[in-house]
């Protein structure tokens, strides 16, 4: 009897763990089925693109979409651009943020509750809310069409989560270290730049990439506040240019291609700071 | 020196701090103030004016209509079909998210060959730009050529031949849902992963030994361990959706006859495409209110479900 009934345990414990796998197996199709097929479809000439039946693998080996994609010159303009416009936008969150992440983190006077409850409802607002006034105001300050005004305008839309993000770095830096060198008479930036900067370097690092991953994503600010195409960024430029009535889509997929692996590499590489990093700033609140 | 020695004391909270925190912060303040909070305020007043091309143009301030844009967006019936459309793509989205992304933990969370292969892998879709993945998407719902025509066709004997999600008006936002989970998943997926590793392990030893079953576990135990990273994730992702706008204009741009046209698809066209900036920001007043209502709404039942 007693016999039975392990068998019968051993048997349900197998079972489950072989769902546990079939379940695993399908959402990680479905969630990496999509990237393979826009590597593959970028192999594929049209012609076989275009056929009612899909083959699973190029039967013959295309890459003219990249080929058209570097010889047409318009698809690095807008992949410079947006390098550009990324890099120059995670260094400008990366500034701000270690500043105000230390005061929020070091100091608490009343004004930095409200600015935290401030920063948290300026998160909610729909991007859509902002860029009608927003286009407005860059257009008297002379900002429109121009990366300044974008770099500016994204930064922002950043900087709330990214300061309570540092701010939680921060809070792991025991305040005794800021009393000791105060004691040793240090001053206040020596102290900041000197001793408390350089251990929060993943934090950093965090911040950065998320911010330059995030960015990248922009499609609203630069559709609204850039007009030139010679300014257009990556996410602008495929919507705009590419996809149309009949699409190319071998180009398409390419450019896709193109526009994703630097994502990932990005992402893989500095992958322990940012996991470290989305975590903290979601379990933290 | 004594003053400087109590410079960190919180209890000596001197001018000096004052001023060097000021200092820090007001980086932060200024583009905040300047990019984000003028124009929200700005924008509600513009929502009630008369405002387009010409004032943008010329500089003429708008003028006070009397809430014209909003009888006008609520006779026209816009406003409505949008909030409905916005309230289901948001509810079935973050529903559906939720569900996977938990499933997803969980067994991540359990002793599998390679969780952290996994793990990794799993982060592809989030990492993607959100156009691209519009792109991709709408490669596969393509009609004809696409694989989801294909695939439907296929499973359905060829009695289905030419199905294509997005041409038709009931499932139109379904495959804009689809889109959104397969971005949104990866990540929710991670924060709840790394909530579920601060549950102590004893914990659930102890109710193995009790002769709790896996329901039981999940439902007693994990769950209500990791309230506040699901309060936080699940609110994080009712605003996500609430704002999605570059997966609707990828794949369908708010068609068929306005199937998706969401708040963000109406505001933008009304705003942008229409050029009638006043009657564009009543539509984003809505939707902001709307979103706040529900964002409090959710956070009420679950501070609720606590005591």
């Amino acid at each position: 009897m007693k016999r039975h009934k392990s068998v019968h345990k051993m048997a349900t414990r197998f079972a489950g763990g072989f769902a546990k796998y079939l379940v695993l197996i399908f959402i990680f199709a479905f969630l990496l089925f999509p990237v393979y097929w826009m590597l593959v479809t970028s192999l594929k000439t049209n012609v076989e693109s275009y056929r009612l039946v899909p083959t699973l693998w190029p039967e013959q080996l295309s890459v003219e979409g990249y080929q058209t994609l570097i010889s047409d010159g318009k698809f690095l303009v807008y992949y410079k651009n947006n390098i550009l416009v990324s890099a120059a936008a995670a260094v400008l969150i990366c500034f701000i943020s270690v500043f105000a992440g230390y005061a929020l983190s070091r100091f608490h006077f009343k004004w930095n509750v409200m600015l935290l409850a401030t920063f948290s409802f300026a998160q909610m607002m729909p991007v859509i809310s902002r860029l009608i006034s927003l286009y407005t105001i860059l257009r008297k300050l002379n900002l429109t069409d121009t990366h300044l005004g974008l770099v500016l305008a994204i930064s922002a839309t950043q900087i709330p989560f990214t300061v309570s993000l540092m701010a939680s770095f921060f809070d792991g830096i025991p305040r005794e270290l800021e009393e000791a060198a105060s004691i040793d008479g240090s001053g206040r930036f020596y102290t900041l730049f000197h001793i408390i900067m350089p251990l929060v370097v993943p934090g950093l690092l965090a911040v950065g990439v998320y911010s330059f991953l995030m960015t990248w994503d922009d499609y609203l600010h630069a559709i609204t506040l850039i007009r030139s195409t010679d300014l257009w960024t990556l996410s602008q430029g495929l919507k705009l240019t590419y996809l149309g009535e009949v699409s190319d889509w071998q180009l398409i997929n390419s450019a896709s291609t193109l526009g994703t692996i630097p994502m990932i590499f990005v992402f893989f590489f500095f992958q322990k700071y940012m996991i470290k990093g989305l975590t903290a700033g979601a379990v933290k609140g | 020196m004594s003053g400087k020695k109590k410079g960190f004391n919180i209890h000596s909270r001197g001018v000096g701090d004052r001023l060097f925190c000021l200092l820090l912060l007001l980086p932060a303040i200024i583009l905040c103030i300047t990019f984000i909070i003028i124009p929200i305020i700005n924008s509600v007043w513009m929502s009630f004016t008369d405002y387009k091309i010409a004032n943008l143009t010329q500089g003429i301030p708008g003028k006070w209509n009397h809430f014209a844009n909003y009888i006008r967006l609520w006779d026209s019936g816009k406003l409505q079909s949008a909030a409905w459309i916005t309230i289901f793509f948001v509810a079935v989205t973050v529903l559906l998210t939720f569900i996977i992304s938990m499933t997803l933990a969980l067994i991540l969370n359990s002793n599998i060959v390679g969780a952290r292969f996994w793990r990794s892998v799993m982060m592809i879709p989030w990492v993607i730009p959100t156009v691209i993945a519009g792109l991709l998407w709408a490669w596969i719902y393509a009609n004809p050529y696409g694989l989801l025509q294909y695939l439907v066709s296929v499973f359905s004997g060829g009695e289905i031949a030419d199905f294509g999600i997005l041409n038709n008006q009931e499932t139109a936002l379904w495959g804009i849902i689809i889109a959104a989970l397969w971005k949104q998943i990866p990540l929710m997926a991670l924060l709840l992963l790394s909530g579920m590793q601060s549950i102590p392990d004893d914990m659930l030893e102890a109710a193995k030994i009790d002769g709790a079953n896996y329901l039981n576990c999940l439902f007693r135990i994990i769950i209500p361990h990791m309230k506040s990273v699901i309060a936080v994730t699940v609110s994080m992702c009712i605003i996500e959706n609430f704002k999605q706008y570059p997966l609707f204009a990828t794949l369908t741009n708010g068609g068929p006859s306005g199937a998706t046209t969401t708040f963000a698809v109406l505001s933008y066209d009304e705003a942008f495409v229409n050029y009638n900036y006043g009657s564009g920001a009543a539509v984003t007043t809505v939707w902001l209110l709307l979103m706040i209502v529900v964002v409090f709404i959710f956070n009420r039942v679950f501070k609720r479900d606590d005591s």
